[in-house]
C-alpha cells in the first residue's frame, strides 16, 4: 500500500476541501482516466483496492499510472474515551482529491476495456467519478 | 491556412461579466503580442470550435482589431477541467517574416512489430517543440514506428535527420518505446497487512 516514507510532522489538521483541483486535471501519460468530481479524502488502502480491480480486470496488458500519493495523515481516538487529552493517534494516510483531479490513468488496452476496468475502480472510491478520454490538441469533444 | 475569426471588443470588468458573455456563447479572450497592445476581447463559441477542430490549434487565425487584421497564433486555451468548454483563449500577434517556436503533435503511423509479439506501446512525449516560418506550420509529425521491437525506442535523435525543422527537443528525449508485455500478478493477502509508523 502506499504510504510516505517519512513525515515532518505525525499529526496534520484536517484543512478544508474548497473549490477545484489545482493541478492534475488532464489525462497526461495514458489514453484514458478516472476524473474525481467531487471532493473527499482517498485513503491509502481505497487506492490499492482500486488498483487491483482495475489490474484484475484488465488480466494481462495495458499500464495504470496511479496519479494521486496519500501523504496526509489522519487521526484517531480510541473507542469510548471522553474529548480532550490531545490529539488521537496516526490512524492512515489519505489524498485529499478535489473535484477535477485525475486519479487514475490507463494505456494499452482497448476503449471497452479500459472504460470497464475504470468503472470498477471509481466504485472502490469515496467520490463521484467521470472517465475521461485523453485531450489531443486542436481536437474537441474530448470528454465522454 | 489562416483562419478568419470575428472579434468583438470587451472592456475590463467583474468576473460576472465574463460569465454573462459565456452564456450568451461567447469565450472571453485577450490579443497581444507583436506591434499590438494587450487587447480583451470575445470571440464567437460555435465559430472558433469549428477553426479549431477544421484547422487545428496550430494554425494562424486572422482577427481583425481596432478595423485593422492581424495575424495571431494560440498562447493558451483555458478550459473548465469538469466540463470541458473552453473558458479563455489567449493569442499572440505574430510577424509573419519571424521564425516561431510551436509545438506539434506527433502522430504514430504504422503497425510496430513489438506491439504485434504483445508488447506495450508507450508514447513519454505527444508534441515536439519545432522552430518555423509561421506559414509551414506542419498539423503533425508522423513518425513510423514499423520497425519499433519489444524494448526499443524512437528518440527525437532518430527523426531529426527525416524533417528540416529545427527541432528544440534534446536527442535523448524518447518519443515512442515499446515495453515488454505486463503480466499483472494477483496481490498477496500478507502485503496489504504491512503497517509502518514513525
Amino acid at each position: 500500500m502506499l504510504l510516505p516514507k517519512r513525515v515532518k510532522y505525525r499529526r496534520e489538521h484536517r484543512g478544508n476541501m474548497r473549490g477545484e483541483a489545482k493541478g492534475g486535471k488532464e489525462v497526461t501519460f495514458g489514453e484514458w482516466g478516472l476524473q474525481a468530481t467531487t471532493a473527499s479524502w482517498i485513503t491509502n488502502r481505497q487506492i490499492e483496492s482500486a488498483r487491483i480491480a482495475m489490474t484484475r480486470y484488465m488480466k494481462r496488458g495495458g499500464k495504470v499510472w496511479i496519479k494521486i500519493f496519500p501523504h496526509k495523515p489522519y487521526t484517531k481516538k480510541p473507542l469510548e474515551v471522553r474529548m480532550g487529552s490531545g490529539k488521537g493517534s496516526p490512524e492512515g494516510w489519505v489524498a485529499v482529491v478535489k473535484p477535477g483531479k485525475i486519479m487514475f490513468e490507463i494505456a494499452g488496452v482497448s476503449e471497452e476495456i479500459a472504460r470497464e476496468a475504470l468503472r470498477l475502480a471509481s466504485h472502490k472510491l469515496p467520490v463521484k467519478c467521470k472517465i475521461v478520454k485523453r485531450q489531443e490538441t486542436g481536437g474537441e469533444s474530448n470528454e465522454s | 491556412m489562416s483562419t478568419a475569426l470575428t472579434t468583438n471588443k470587451r472592456t475590463r470588468g467583474q468576473h460576472s461579466t465574463l460569465t454573462k458573455l459565456r452564456q450568451k456563447g461567447a469565450i472571453p479572450g485577450v490579443v497581444y503580442g507583436y506591434q499590438v497592445e494587450s487587447t480583451p476581447i470575445s470571440i464567437d463559441a460555435k465559430q472558433f470550435m469549428k477553426a479549431l477542430s477544421d484547422k487545428g490549434s496550430n494554425s494562424i487565425f486572422q482577427l481583425e482589431l481596432d478595423g485593422k487584421k492581424v495575424n495571431a497564433v494560440l498562447s493558451e486555451v483555458q478550459r473548465d477541467a469538469l466540463k470541458g468548454f473552453i473558458k479563455h483563449v489567449d493569442f499572440q500577434v505574430i510577424n509573419m517574416s519571424e521564425d516561431l517556436e510551436v509545438s506539434v503533435p506527433v502522430t504514430i503511423t504504422g503497425d510496430s512489430v513489438g506491439v504485434a509479439e504483445g508488447g506495450l506501446l508507450l508514447q513519454p512525449i505527444r508534441d515536439i517543440t519545432i522552430k518555423v516560418k509561421p506559414n509551414a506550420i506542419p498539423e503533425t509529425i508522423e513518425v513510423n514506428v514499423t520497425d519499433l521491437a519489444i524494448g526499443s525506442s524512437l528518440t527525437v535523435g532518430d527523426i531529426r535527420s527525416q524533417y528540416n525543422y529545427d527541432i528544440l527537443n534534446l536527442d535523448e528525449e524518447v518519443l515512442v518505446t515499446v515495453t515488454p508485455p505486463v503480466v499483472n500478478e494477483e496481490p498477496t493477502e500478507t502485503e496489504d497487512e504491512v503497517v509502518e509508523e514513525e
